[in-house]
């Protein structure tokens, strides 16, 4: 049984890799750039899904600042480029950044049990935009833009890169002595902390590590973007997708993020025909519905009727009772 | 110097004042029961040891540390491992990875593997079902479990908070016999607030009334004693 | 000194508001345990519907403001019963999500149907009142009155009716209170109906005064967010003295440095205060 769990994650950790590499390879293959363009995208929100899922979904603390945290990886990076810092040290800048961002909302917020932490990151949202448009370094209100031209294949692969290993880290965590900690922190934190778990400092460490991806992925989308404009960096609207992605397809697992991330660039796209400005509202309502209706996301519900469509007989067992 | 020891701890709640002044000793190896009727300050008590919550005045030590504000973490550190009177178990997780969530104790021997947490389970009796979640057990296993859990820590000193209570008299047989066990492993202190199925297993016991200390000593001197009698036993003599 | 009274007026004005928002958001948690992310969208609501009922079918604008509350309170009702009750029973986490969720649909809708225009309207009160040379508008003491009177409806609905002291009572203990015979789903409706009625009443007074925006009760309900952390969660006493205090901090704060350093002071505050004091001004400290 555990042995099954654990070669489960292997094989999802090799699977994840494989599709990373052929998505990233796509810019070879020549493709168009509307495919390439939708993958992108769509490593993009699962990148940002799985910083998100690493925090909320696996300790059930909600962070409405992922967009925030990503958009200082953003701005991190272009100012590092723009300073003549190499590739990888604007990198390594911006996930330092964004580490530091994180750690204003986590130190005086996760000693905190419950709604204290959401709330702080609710304000940082809002607090950091106010700060960059006042920063004359990052441009102020007008923003900033990328010096340096780089080749379109590069954010490309970067991205991939970006949406492998968040996912890699998630379904490897799990499978840690801190992956099990972190479950019973939030399953029932006041036994976690009699049986000698630091929630604090472990709350601590894995939103560092969420915010370090989240970073990371924000920082590729600023060399793609190359064009930073604080209202649309900062927009709440990232933070939402960032949610809203592994909530819809099903939060605190590996796979939940990806299903919600395909479909959410599917309804993305099918309404830029239809109703552009209604995206939101449709996430919105899509949210609504998973929560009340589905609560474990879209991706169990999906397993189960494929299992109905092969084995009619046998009943899979769901996960666990519905307490 | 004994292992535990609480000096004239006090707890008020708003206009209740649930603990005045309680000092008892917890010697090395030896199991404390701590009995009184409903509403006694048991469970104050029992929280004020844990760490779940501070007193207003008072102190306590464990092995002469003063250990009065740290938090239940830092003393679950120490080696003080406790249970629930209302089960905690983690319901979404299996019964082995309830146990190695455990983080042993700064003075454990054992790193809490797999192979150390299915001793633990063994000894507890719910090695079988290491692999089902524990959302899927009895209560009774589930008492077991959370002191299976406590034993990971490889405490020097075990609080339990009314472990029979819920318990059909068959659990409560295993539990108590899994108790006597223990006793070899750790000291322990026991709440209950129903004298007669337990306070043969302790080597002292600590009667409490309206939040404080009405009688200390051995089962029998306690048992004897008029105040315990007139306060406490005459109610389930009834 | 004249100055120092012009803003201390224009500080009760936003207090004011600030605190009707605040008082709703308190009384949700305090009843029902739930924070309430969707309640900037019924600030929205409110202001919009003002809006209309002005522009479009040349109603005062302070009929607008009773209207709103009953539009308000209707729609509080419908949501509640439909979407929040279902909830009951689940993790603290799904209820919070709900009501995120709908503020979500909510802000899509609004900026779909009135996009980013900054509406106005000149109906209504107008002109300026000279008290001994502090110089108050019209429309800002509209705003503090209706607010005052809000606020000192609920408060005796809160202390005085039958109904205030069931809530009051759930509050305190939902489980005795449950027990005692009290109507907890009956509570919980009107309690979620009357700070919703609150708050398109809040919204309504803010369309007086400044411009309606799809945004507008998302900016509002942030601050008033922060009054309800630094007034202690769900403590109605709290939230009053910190929505007078912040409306303060933000009159000044705007007058001495400019709008965007006075919010960016009032975060900073946030975040003090959950380091120091995480129980809020009048919030008891539980294990």
């Amino acid at each position: 049984m555990l042995k099954g769990a654990a070669e489960r994650s292997l094989f999802g950790v090799a699977a994840t890799i494989a599709v990373a590499a052929i998505a990233a390879a796509l810019p070879w293959f020549g493709v168009s750039s509307y495919v390439r363009t939708l993958v992108y995208y769509t490593a993009y929100f699962l990148a940002l899904g799985q910083a998100w899922n690493l925090m909320s979904g696996l300790t059930g603390y909600v962070s409405f600042a992922h967009g925030a945290l990503a958009g200082i990886g953003a701005y991190a990076v272009v100012i590092a480029m723009n300073a003549e810092l190499p590739l990888w040290l604007a990198l390594i800048s911006a996930i330092i950044a964004s580490v530091l961002a994180s750690l204003i909302i986590g130190v005086t917020s996760l000693r905190l049990r419950g709604i204290a932490f959401t709330f702080a990151t609710l304000f940082f949202q809002e607090l950091v935009l106010l700060v960059v448009r006042k920063l004359s370094f990052a441009g102020g209100p007008g923003g900033i833009v990328l010096q340096e031209i780089l080749p379109i294949w590069l954010p490309h692969v970067l991205m991939m890169a970006a949406a492998a290993g968040a996912t890699i880290i998630l379904l490897l965590i799990k499978r840690t002595r801190m992956g099990v900690r972190v479950l019973a922190i939030k399953d029932d934190e006041t036994a976690a902390t009699a049986i000698g778990i630091n929630a604090t400092r472990l709350k601590l460490v894995l939103f560092a590590v969420s915010a370090g991806i989240a970073g990371f992925t924000g920082a590729v989308h600023g060399l793609f973007a190359s064009s930073l404009f604080p209202n649309v960096v900062f927009a709440v609207d990232i933070s939402i997708i960032a949610l809203a992605v592994p909530l819809i397809g099903g939060a605190g697992t590996a796979m939940g993020p990806v299903a919600g991330a395909l479909l959410y660039v599917l309804i993305r796209e099918a309404l830029q025909v239809i109703a552009p400005g209604l995206h939101l509202t449709i996430v919105g309502l899509l949210l609504l519905a998973v929560i009340l209706f589905m609560r474990d996301g879209i991706v169990p519900v999906l397993a189960r009727l494929m299992a109905r469509g092969k084995l009619p007989a046998r009943a899979v067992p769901a996960n666990g009772p519905g307490a | 110097m004994a292992l535990l020891e609480v000096e004239g701890v006090q707890k008020r709640f708003g206009g209740v004042h649930a603990v005045r002044g309680v000092d008892l000793t917890v010697e090395k190896g030896a199991l404390l029961g701590l009995f009184g009727p409903n509403g006694a300050g048991k469970t104050t008590l029992f929280n004020l040891i844990a760490g779940a919550a501070a007193p207003d005045a008072g102190r306590v030590r464990l092995n002469g540390v003063d250990i009065t504000r740290y938090p239940a973490v830092r003393r679950a550190r120490l080696g003080i491992a406790r249970t629930f009177q209302v089960v905690r178990p983690f319901r979404s997780l299996t019964v082995l990875d309830n146990v190695l969530a455990s983080v042993p104790s700064a003075a454990a021997a054992h790193h809490n593997t797999v192979d150390d947490a299915m001793t633990i389970l063994a000894s507890v009796g719910l090695d079988r079902r290491a692999g089902d979640l524990a959302g899927q057990l009895t209560l009774g296993m589930l008492k077991r479990l959370e002191v299976a859990r406590a034993l990971a820590l490889e405490p020097c000193l075990l609080l339990l908070d009314e472990p029979l209570a819920g318990l059909t008299t068959g659990e409560a047989a295993d539990l108590l016999s899994l108790i006597q066990k223990l006793k070899a492993r750790t000291s322990i202190v026991m709440v209950d607030h129903n004298v007669r199925q337990s306070l043969a297993l302790c080597d002292r016991a600590v009667v409490l009334d309206a939040g404080a200390v009405i009688a200390v000593g051995t089962p029998d001197q306690v048992r004897r004693d008029p105040e315990v009698i007139r306060a406490y036993l005459g109610e389930a003599a009834v | 000194m004249t100055l120092l009274l012009q803003l201390v007026a224009n500080g009760l004005v936003v207090g004011g508001l600030l605190g009707l928002v605040a008082l709703g958001l308190a009384l949700i948690f305090g009843v029902m345990r739930v924070v309430n992310f969707a309640h900037g969208e019924f600030i929205t609501l409110g202001a919009f519907a003002t809006y209309l009922l002005v522009n479009n079918l040349g109603l005062s604008p302070l009929l607008g403001i009773p209207l709103s509350f009953v539009l308000g309170a209707a729609v509080g009702a419908f949501v509640q019963t439909v979407i929040i009750a279902p909830t009951a029973g689940r993790p603290e986490l799904d209820v919070l999500m709900v009501t995120y969720a709908l503020s979500i649909a909510a802000l899509g809708l609004f900026s779909q149907a009135f996009g980013g225009d900054f509406r106005s309207y000149s109906q209504g009160p107008s002109g300026t009142l000279d008290i001994g040379g502090v110089v108050v508008g019209w429309r800002s003491l509209t705003v503090l009155l209706v607010c005052l009177a809000f606020g000192a409806a609920t408060m005796f609905l809160m202390q005085r009716a039958r109904i205030g002291i069931a809530l009051r009572a759930l509050a305190q203990n939902r489980d005795a209170a449950a027990t005692c015979g009290i109507d907890v789903r009956r509570s919980e409706l009107l309690a979620f109906s009357l700070a919703v009625g609150l708050a398109a009443a809040a919204g309504s007074l803010v369309s007086l005064i400044g411009t309606v925006t799809p945004n507008v009760g998302h900016e509002w309900v942030l601050d008033a967010f922060v009054v309800v952390v630094l007034g202690g969660m769900g403590s109605i006493g709290g939230a009053i003295i910190a929505a007078i205090g912040l409306g303060l901090i933000h009159s000044f704060a705007s007058f001495l440095l400019d709008d965007s350093w006075a919010k960016i002071l009032t975060y900073v505050l946030i975040y003090a205060a959950l380091l120091v004091r995480p129980q809020g001004l009048l919030g008891r400290a539980d294990a």
